[in-house]
């Protein structure tokens, strides 16, 4: 057996996909081309950018740190950066470390944001407080709007995160399956929003198998943080991501498939159900907001904070 | 014929089954998926059709998780 590229016969992977053996060197090459290509066809980038790269510690925020310092280093855009910590104990402190390190390595300005700071409360303190609404649901609206208003403060133009071909897949389908067309028009590599202080949202490694960006990871001897969130549990997402899983078995290119499809009729979906919010202001925070409180802020006069 | 398993917790030597007996085999019968798991033969990368030789040290890293 050698690489299909250039005949190495230490191999590291098999594309199932296209039945492409590859060797390290080949393999890496390949993952970063893959992303540099999205981010052309899709203009992810323009030269200036200065980007805040969403940055988890985690393989998906690593590698999307590591491909867009290749266009830092060719001074085409900046980068700065942002770990947001919920407040997990036994979870978050490694991810947080690991973060603070790539972004001493690369000599990038970088934030840590803890819900703790922002809010007065961690998660974990959240999921002690009986009828709360599931961890996810705070988690993703707090560091949605952390990393919003950490671009903002920055000066950031884009803000990238580390959304792979699963996730991509994972959210087409679920809000299709959920019949959630409003969000169905929210996907796509690039998400830009009418009111100014919601910055420009980039995904570079949105066409690259979770999969292959772990092997990436590893390869390149990235140091990442590998573990399960405390709180993951059986979610809508979780069974969704197994059933494609499951298909895919059989059906190698069948997540590519779904991604092509959905980005055939994304503009169409856009056009016909987006809708047009009005962008008002949270009376308590000052944030764009479409009814009287943002969504962090209606979670946090819940809470009674 | 022995091997040396690595994986999280564990680090112990294991008798090689068989003499075909690959990282593939090894993954199914700790009932893990390929998919979700990279593996190392002494340090090196390699895929899971890679047969175990005698003494080998196999090192499994969990790649993917849950939620």
């Amino acid at each position: 057996m050698q690489c299909s590229k250039c005949g190495n016969p230490k191999v590291i992977y098999k594309r199932e996909q296209s039945g492409q053996i590859l060797c390290k060197d080949c393999f890496i090459e390949s993952i970063e081309k893959k992303a540099i290509r999205t981010i052309k066809k899709e203009k992810l980038l323009d030269k200036g950018d200065k980007v805040l790269v969403a940055l988890s510690g985690g393989k998906d925020s690593v590698t999307t740190l590591e491909i867009l310092d290749s266009f830092r280093q060719r001074n085409i855009i900046d980068i700065c950066a942002v770990t947001v910590d919920e407040g997990i104990a036994n979870y978050r402190q490694d991810g947080v470390d690991i973060a603070i390190r790539h972004a001493e390595r690369l000599g990038i300005e970088h934030r840590v944001v803890s819900l703790k700071e922002e809010y007065g409360i961690t998660l974990d303190e959240i999921m002690q407080r009986e009828n709360h609404k599931g961890s996810c649901t705070y988690c993703g609206v707090f560091r949605r709007t952390i990393i919003n208003k950490a671009a903002r403060e920055m000066k950031a133009t884009k803000i990238a995160t580390g959304h792979n071909l699963d996730d991509e897949v994972q959210g087409i389908m679920m809000n299709y399956l959920e019949g959630n067309t409003d969000n169905l028009t929210k996907l796509g590599p690039k998400s830009e929003s009418k009111a100014e202080e919601f910055t420009t949202k980039i995904k570079p490694l949105r066409e690259i198998p979770e999969r292959e960006i772990g092997l990436y990871v590893v390869a390149k001897e990235l140091e990442v943080h590998f573990d399960s969130c405390p709180y993951a549990m059986q979610s809508f997402r979780g069974e969704v991501s197994e059933a494609i899983n499951q298909l895919a078995e059989k059906h190698p290119t069948i997540k590519y498939s779904t991604l092509r499809g959905y980005d055939k009729i994304k503009n169409i979906l856009k056009n016909e159900l987006k809708k047009d919010y009005s962008h008002g202001r949270c009376r308590r925070c000052g944030e764009p907001a479409s009814n009287e409180l943002c969504k962090a802020c209606s979670f946090l006069e819940e809470l009674g904070l | 014929m022995k091997f040396t398993l690595k994986y999280k917790q564990i680090n112990e030597e294991r008798e090689i089954p068989d003499e075909n007996y690959s990282i593939k085999d090894l993954l199914d019968d700790l009932e893990l998926s390929a998919q979700t798991i990279v593996s190392k033969q002494n340090g090196e990368l390699v895929i899971e059709d890679t047969v175990i030789e005698d003494g080998d040290e196999i090192q499994l890293v969990q790649i993917i998780y849950g939620g």
